[in-house]
């Protein structure tokens, strides 16, 4: 997945697509779908880190959207409002996920090297994502959208509801605590 | 990035990135969804078409209507409309004036129709060449 926000810019044509999605346009939902999915699945990865549980999120998230499409006002653009939706959806899972018990560590990307540096890369995923566990809520979705999906600051603004100056203090906030949570790590 | 927060990324959070994902998981997916989605588009199909229906049969609704409308207005400006006659407000003064006998005709014009005792005693009395008026030997005594 290139780190690219192309899904949160309004497409030309999506408000047609849209429209038609409200009236019930089979390909109309899915040609959102074949635009949205792959990064919704990549940030619905950044906050659960389980290949399962993104790809299940990702498509409660698109059902949810279609369900509640009608709150879409007309002309304004679907991507901010999924992406919203998606979040929100992935920090209440892992919120459930949390209280009962079953909160995933990063499983990360399949062994394809020595068992050393496999191990060295579970490792370092698993300080990762302690460390941004550890971080504020509202921190850790700014990190995980800009770092690691790419989104920029108005977009992430519009994705959280929250101003475009909250999200850059935010990013500034979540990396300086993310440096100091891993010191020791980078030392050794 | 603004200067103000000029805090450089960490290279290492680039280990998270989610694993990629086969053509053949990634098309799995996306039928999945569409599956599911399938029975809440079908229901705003249905929805929709219900009101297009509906909006197929406003406009000829309202003009039907407004016809009808047009047709009673007319037909009530030409029959000029329920006659009903409004009786005259008379003052009291003239009627105790025309009364003759020392007899009151009418005081108030009734706004509903006599019931029947009254009309029978009205004949009566009329038959009877009363005229209305109280025999002598009852004026006299009161």
């Amino acid at each position: 997945m290139a780190a690219t926000s192309e899904g949160v810019k309004p497409v030309q044509d999506e408000p047609q697509l849209v429209e038609r999605v409200r009236r019930g346009d089979r390909d109309a939902f899915a040609a959102l779908v074949d635009r949205y999915a792959d990064q919704a699945f990549a940030v619905a990865y950044g906050f659960l880190r389980h290949a399962q549980d993104a790809e299940d999120l990702v498509q409660d998230a698109l059902i949810r959207a279609l369900e509640r499409i009608g709150s879409l006002r007309p002309g304004s653009s679907f991507g901010p409002w999924f992406y919203r939706l998606l979040v929100n959806a992935a920090l209440n899972r892992r919120k459930y996920l949390a209280r009962r018990g079953t909160a995933q560590l990063p499983v990360g990307t399949p062994a394809r090297d020595s068992p050393a540096v496999d191990a060295e890369r579970a490792e370092l995923q698993q300080r990762l994502a302690q460390a941004l566990a550890a971080l504020p809520r509202d921190l850790e979705s700014v990190v995980i959208l800009h770092d690691l999906e790419g989104f920029t600051h108005p977009e992430i603004a519009g994705i959280l509801g929250i101003p475009e100056g909250t999200c850059r203090s935010h990013l500034f906030r979540a990396r300086r605590m993310l440096r100091d949570l891993l010191k020791d790590y980078r030392h050794q | 990035m603004s200067e103000r927060y000029d805090e450089a990324p960490i290279p290492e959070l680039q280990a998270l990135k989610p694993p990629l994902r086969s053509d053949i998981e990634r098309r799995r997916a996306r039928q999945r969804v569409i599956a599911c989605a399938e029975p809440l588009l079908a229901r705003r199909r249905r929805a929709g078409s219900s009101w297009e229906l509906l909006a197929a049969w406003a406009r000829p609704g309202l003009v039907a209507a407004s016809i009808a409308l047009a047709i009673v207005a007319a037909a009530l400006k030409l029959g000029g409309g329920p006659a009903r006659p409004v009786p005259e407000p008379v003052l009291l003064d003239d009627v105790l004036a025309t009364g003759a006998n020392g007899s009151v005709p009418a005081l108030l014009v009734a706004m509903s129709e006599p019931d029947v005792d009254a009309v029978v005693a009205a004949a009566l009395i009329e038959t009877n060449g009363n005229s209305g008026a109280l025999p002598q030997e009852q004026l006299q005594g009161r």
